[in-house]
């Protein structure tokens, strides 16, 4: 068993599950979810105990797929996200049920998984053509995924608009692509790599192809100014697909960015300071735009899609901070850290909405008055999560947004740190506005009840969010051996 | 080929296209963009790329245009009616217009008067092709020496052999699209309660 066999064994999984789905009426949406959460566990487990022996891979796979830290990294993100947002469809079944055209959420389980095989192949992508096609994967299988409960007003709107801005985008990262092998004459990230170091390369032509790659990979991680479809979309989508979109979809932009990234800004590159000149504009005004507006929210849901901004602002300002090696971490490394941080913490605020609505409350701010009271349990996880999500010391989210202020510090940013600060500060008010609701009294004495299983789910992620704040360490080191750009291309 | 050809040819692509944009009545837009694309098979044809000049025809030409014409039939669209131009639509289209046109003024520039042609050059395997394994393949060697371009069998080979696994992705890219379609799209079951 190698491990470049996982996604294959993914995908065959989820062919089975739509025919399973499709010929087998009778079969409930739990056992689907349990063989697809099976499988899903399954292949994690396979790829942590034999990512460890692989060397070399065989030549026809490793021309475009390739096993380094950051590779292994972002395909057990992949996984525990997938595995995550099976879960939490299970568990919002019996309302978005009543949403989908046939009262059944079939394809709602084999789906996710292709997307976790695009996702992973995102991960290992060695060139532009496999980062082009495993993207498409995903996002197409995201576009049946938003709009999939349909009978919703909001989920059909966020489908439309998801629909056309998502092809929009996919152009342009085509477009992008093509500029970018015009002037260098290469798709492989090794071959670009090569190709700015030496020269002879059209600066212009190579700007202007950057250019529409940012574009398009900026779009699909919800970077200003290709951010306007994040709030419409994450709020209509049921509340499962906008975990998916705003963590893992996010994470493989991300796995792809920092590749991107990493290529064009190696030493002695051509274009190295205007790309990091626009990482470093578009990621502060990323934070200002996403924090400014959540200000405002009185929709939790809206409120952690500009929050989900606010935060891919703090990762674009991760990859902006290139030298700086505070904290043992490469560009990438630090972004793969953020992100480890930032899925237990989505995760769980979602999951609370989700928990909300079972309990027949809406996704309000005036729904979480009095919460406190009610499910001391729910509400001591809600508030753990967002003091996290606002970057609060002692939880996960603090070394994440203080690794990447540091580097704003290092390497003399102050711009971008400005904005991080004013983004952070702003993230204090509105996370805590939530809290603060919750703690609110109120007369009215519906209980609120959590299900066995929801409530160790949750329990395992707010203690994965307190490990992460107190003890970071072991995941620093894992994240540790993530090469700097340019040193070292392969191998772990 | 001759130079009227071209002329012609570029003349037929180009003022067919013109009119997809002009003409109000949308059967006979669909129509001019489906001559438009011949015109432009042609042209393929004329750069010796046949099989890009056949497959513009038989996909574009033969199966999306006469989707488009079936649904504006089917839709029964009737002529558009005149209403006025949207200013930021305009703008926005002469913007993209200026941009392309200094894009492909960019590109134009790069080549210098008087470089080698095609027809100055005889085809060979560098020209063909970089690749080392495929100056084995025998009908290809058959080909060149006959003095046609391989087109057909170099992109089989590019496809199949360098990019089996992005086709195998596409594949199943192809599911997922075809899954999509038919959950958005099928009938509500009517014995099922609605809330």
């Amino acid at each position: 068993m190698s491990v470049f066999n996982l996604e294959a064994l993914l995908a065959l999984l989820g062919l089975f599950v739509l025919l399973l789905e499709a010929f087998v009426p009778s079969v409930s949406s739990k056992a689907l979810a349990g063989i697809c959460m099976a499988g899903v566990a399954g292949v994690l487990v396979l790829l942590v105990t034999v990512a460890g022996g692989q060397d070399a891979l065989p030549a026809f796979i490793g021309a475009y797929h390739q096993l380094d830290t950051l590779a292994i990294f972002y395909k057990a993100f992949a996984l525990v996200i997938t595995f995550l947002v099976l879960w939490l469809t299970l568990e919002a079944a019996p309302y978005l049920s009543k949403f989908t055209l046939d009262g059944k959420l079939g394809e709602m389980f084999s789906l996710p998984l292709f997307v976790c095989v695009g996702m992973m192949w995102m991960a290992s992508a060695k060139d532009l053509v496999t980062v082009f096609v495993s993207l498409e994967l995903v996002t197409v299988s995201f576009y049946v995924l938003v709009a999939y409960t349909r009978k919703s007003a909001l989920a059909l709107e966020a489908g439309v608009k998801y629909l056309i801005l998502g092809a929009l985008s996919t152009g342009v990262l085509v477009f992008g692509v093509a500029w970018v092998y015009g002037a260098t004459g290469a798709l492989s990230f090794e071959g670009i790599t090569k190709a700015v170091q030496v020269g002879g390369v059209n600066k212009t032509a190579l700007l202007f192809g950057v250019s529409f790659l940012l574009a398009g990979l900026g779009f699909k991680v919800a970077a200003v100014p290709f951010q306007m479809w994040v709030p419409d979309v994450y709020q209509g989508a049921s509340t499962p697909t906008t975990v998916f979109l705003s963590v893992g979809s996010k994470a493989a932009g991300f796995a792809v960015l920092t590749r991107v990234i990493d290529a064009l800004t190696v030493s002695g590159s051509m274009v190295r300071q205007e790309v990091i000149t626009v990482l470093s504009i578009a990621g502060a005004v990323t934070v200002v735009v996403g924090s400014l507006p959540a200000l405002f929210q009185t929709n939790v849901k809206r409120l952690l899609a500009y929050s989900s901004i606010s935060h891919a602002g703090f990762l674009l300002l991760a990859l902006a901070a290139r030298d700086s090696v505070r904290v043992d971490l490469a560009p990438g490394g630090t972004v793969a850290f953020y992100l480890a941080t930032y899925l237990p913490m989505t995760v769980l605020g979602f999951a609370a909405l989700i928990q909300m609505r079972l309990n027949g409350r809406g996704e309000e701010l005036d729904d979480f008055k009095g919460l406190a009271q009610k499910s001391p349990t729910l509400a001591f996880l809600i508030t753990l999560a967002f003091a996290s999500l606002a970057g609060l010391p002692l939880t996960a989210g603090f070394f994440g947004k203080m690794w990447v202020m540091l580097g704003l510090v290092d390497q003399q940013l102050w711009f971008a740190l400005v904005c991080a600060i004013i983004g952070a500060a702003a993230g204090f008010y509105y996370y805590f506005r939530v809290i603060l609701a919750m703690f609110t009294p109120e007369e009215s004495t519906e209980p609120v009840r959590m299900g066995a299983l929801a409530r160790g789910v949750c329990v395992v992620l707010g203690c994965t969010i307190i490990v992460l704040g107190v003890y970071p360490k072991p995941l620093q080191m894992l994240l540790a051996k993530v090469p700097v750009a340019g040193k070292n291309a392969t191998g772990h | 080929m001759p130079s009227f050809l071209f002329y012609l040819f570029a003349a037929i692509t180009l003022g067919f296209g013109l009119n997809v944009i002009l003409a109000r009545n949308p059967v006979t837009s669909a129509l001019s963009l489906a001559v438009s694309f011949v015109g432009l098979a042609a042209l393929f044809i004329s750069l010796d790329a046949y099989f890009i000049g056949i497959i513009q025809i038989l996909v574009y030409t033969g199966a999306v245009m006469v989707l488009f014409l079936f649904i504006i039939m089917l839709l029964d669209i009737q002529k558009e009616e005149a209403k006025r131009a949207n200013t930021a639509a305009v703008i926005g289209g002469v913007v993209l217009a200026v941009v392309l046109t200094l894009q492909v003024a960019a590109v134009l520039g790069v080549f210098k008067e008087g470089a080698v042609t095609t027809e100055q050059r005889a085809l060979s395997m560098e020209v063909a092709s970089k690749r080392e394994d495929v100056a084995q393949v025998k009908t290809i060697q058959k080909d060149l020496a006959a003095g046609t371009l391989p087109d057909a069998k170099l992109m089989g080979m590019t496809l199949f052999e360098q990019y089996g696994f992005h086709l195998q992705a596409i594949g199943l890219l192809l599911l997922v699209g075809t899954v999509g379609v038919v959950v958005l799209s099928k009938r509500e079951s009517p014995g099922k309660p609605v809330v």
